[in-house]
């Protein structure tokens, strides 16, 4: 169902005409902490842009909760495309259900707003990946652990194309460096029985190790790690590329003092973001926290919204058209989307979680990096530096 | 020295021969993405050599002319099917394929085929490299064993003996046996003893 207005030509009296957009996100199931964070974010943004007199129509979402069952995401869009009328979709937390979307999007020519961080090596015309793409997280965060930290690392898991991937890149830039994966344990997702892993780290004692279970596996993971650690008197980092703010708080203590790559962290100092952490304590609770992907969704709504009007319809060619690189002043700062692969322009940062459930930052890239969703520009043989030569990889500094 | 990551195709060149625009519109885009260079467009001569993988439409098949094929070289060819029909993969296997794609193409799937016909074409050539080289040892049998005929009259000894003499005579000299043999028959040469 196209939708055609005029920018700025609406008379005050006359009615914004309405854009359905279908909103997917599981908020039952195995991560349904997660979905319910992204939901809200997304929802907060669809209020405040129908809110807003800037916007030449309002958005009427329509949301569908698959409940985190894979089969699910392709009834709740096909419904979506086919009952509702529905061009556009916010939605899909992990890649397993951007899958299962993305044959229904491409047959019938729609446009999905995917806020995830993702592992890459995907890239479909009927996609805005508004995420941090491989070069966004997981290149900082492994550079700099080589160049600072150690050159062996001990990987941790999900049984999940996530870990594969990350862990691929990271043996490829270890190996690269002279180093090595000391071991790669994965669990099955949703696992939580994490004794054998934390056994072993305690009985190795690897410099660092890298955790990229997700969901209740690595909050499991966590506190048996902390807690055995501790009582061996071993102080192993702990690294991170999905570790946010709320799930710092369903950890608990344990979750202090992990090194987390990502986009976008509660405590960023921009006025932006200030005045969005506000609205989202407000609307949703003072002890409550927006999450990395939370953030994302909302960030989504808004680019959608900001191509609609630059667009003046909601048909997606022009919507597509409208997006590439319309810069948005975003919480985690200045977004666009680079129109050569349809993901974002957004800048990277590191930081260390602390013992109030937010995240210390101490590194961020100068300027927004390109996306390099198939990591083209990766070249695994720009190692640390050994002589103190720049590398390219993020060396330690405060960002206040 | 520099070394891209093996699953990195930036800087490779492709000859791409497409009849449907919007399927060649899909890999023009999706090959600036990946960081591929299309160096030609039709079944021809690539200017500065060949090609580093080439995809061809099954719509050009048969290749009408030998200058056709030379032009792939020996660079992997990823064949574009529009049909299954035994006819038409019959010619697509004179190709011999690295890779396929079906048609109406999408830019999912292009990455894949590309690292798997690289990955099959190295894989390959490596076999055919070590094909080349035990047929060459094959041809050298007849060598040794005049050689080891030739030792044994010569010096009365057993088969076993005479092959462990011209063995220990290769190693010291650091020939190969089939090296040593020719010289035992041709020059009518007699190592040593050890």
């Amino acid at each position: 169902m196209m939708v055609s207005f005029t920018p700025r030509r609406r008379k005050p009296s006359m009615t914004k005409p309405s854009i359905p957009v279908g909103i997917i996100f599981s908020q039952h199931g195995p991560y349904q902490a997660m979905g319910c964070e992204i939901f809200k974010s997304a929802m907060m943004a669809v209020d405040e842009i129908n809110d807003q007199a800037e916007f030449d129509f309002s958005i009427i979402p329509h949301v569908r909760d698959p409940r985190g069952i894979v089969s699910e995401y392709h009834t709740a869009c096909d419904d979506l495309i086919r009952n509702v009328g529905v061009e556009h979709i916010v939605g899909c937390y992990t890649s397993a259900s951007r899958k299962q979307v993305l044959p229904i999007v491409e047959r019938t020519d729609r446009l999905l707003w995917h806020p995830a961080r993702y592992e890459g090596f995907e890239c479909s015309d009927n996609v805005i990946y508004v995420g941090a793409s491989p070069n966004h997280n997981v290149l900082p965060l492994v550079r700099y652990v080589l160049d600072n930290l150690s050159r062996e690392i001990f990987c941790v898991g999900s049984n999940y194309v996530w870990s594969w991937e990350t862990n691929r890149v990271t043996r490829e830039l270890a190996t690269a460096a002279g180093g090595r994966i000391i071991a790669e344990r994965l669990l099955e997702l949703g696992e939580s029985a994490v004794g054998h892993m934390v056994d072993e780290i305690v009985r190795r004692r690897p410099p660092v190790v890298f955790n990229t279970l997700v969901g209740s596996s690595s909050y499991a993971f966590i506190r048996a790690f902390h807690a055995a650690t501790t009582a061996a008197g071993l102080d192993i980092p702990m690294l991170s590329c999905s570790l946010c703010e709320p799930e710092l708080k369903i950890v608990g203590p344990a979750s202090a003092g992990c090194i987390t790559s990502s986009a976008y962290f509660e405590s960023i100092r921009l006025p932006e973001n200030r005045a969005f952490v506000a609205r989202w304590k407000a609307r949703y609770g003072e002890d409550s926290s927006p999450s990395v992907d939370g953030q994302s969704a909302y960030v989504s709504v808004y680019l959608l919204a900001r191509a609609l009007q630059r667009a003046g319809t909601s048909n997606i060619g022009e919507v597509r058209r409208a997006a590439a690189g319309l810069r948005y002043n975003s919480p985690q700062g200045p977004v666009w989307i680079d129109g050569g692969n349809n993901h974002c322009v957004l800048t990277p940062r590191l930081a260390v979680s602390n013992a109030d459930g937010q995240f210390d930052i101490f590194w961020e890239a100068d300027a927004p990096v390109k996306p390099d969703p198939y990591l083209t520009q990766l070249d695994v043989a720009v190692t640390p530096a050994r002589d103190g030569a720049s590398s390219g990889a993020p060396h330690l500094r405060v960002v206040k | 020295m520099s070394k891209p990551s093996s699953f990195s195709l930036r800087g490779r060149k492709a000859l791409v021969a497409i009849k449907d625009e919007r399927d060649a519109s899909i890999v023009k885009r999706q090959f600036e993405r990946l960081g591929i260079d299309i160096v030609a467009s039709e079944l021809c001569a690539v200017a500065d050599g060949h090609p580093d993988v080439a995809l061809i439409d099954d719509e050009f098949l048969p290749l009408a002319s030998p200058a056709q094929r030379a032009a792939l070289g020996q660079c992997p060819v990823i064949a574009l099917l529009g049909t299954e029909t035994p006819s038409r993969l019959k010619l697509v296997l004179e190709l011999d394929p690295a890779s396929f794609l079906v048609k109406p193409l999408r830019s999912a799937g292009i990455y894949a085929a590309l690292v798997v016909a690289f990955e099959k074409s190295e894989r390959t050539n490596e076999l055919k490299q070590q094909v080349l080289k035990l047929e060459q040892r094959l041809r050298s049998r007849r060598i040794v064993l005049a050689a080891v005929l030739q030792v044994m009259h010569a010096r009365a000894l057993t088969e076993p003996a005479a092959f462990a003499f011209i063995r220990r005579a290769a190693m010291e000299q650091r020939k190969t046996i089939e090296e040593i043999s020719a010289e035992i028959t041709m020059k009518g040469y007699r190592p040593r003893a050890g």
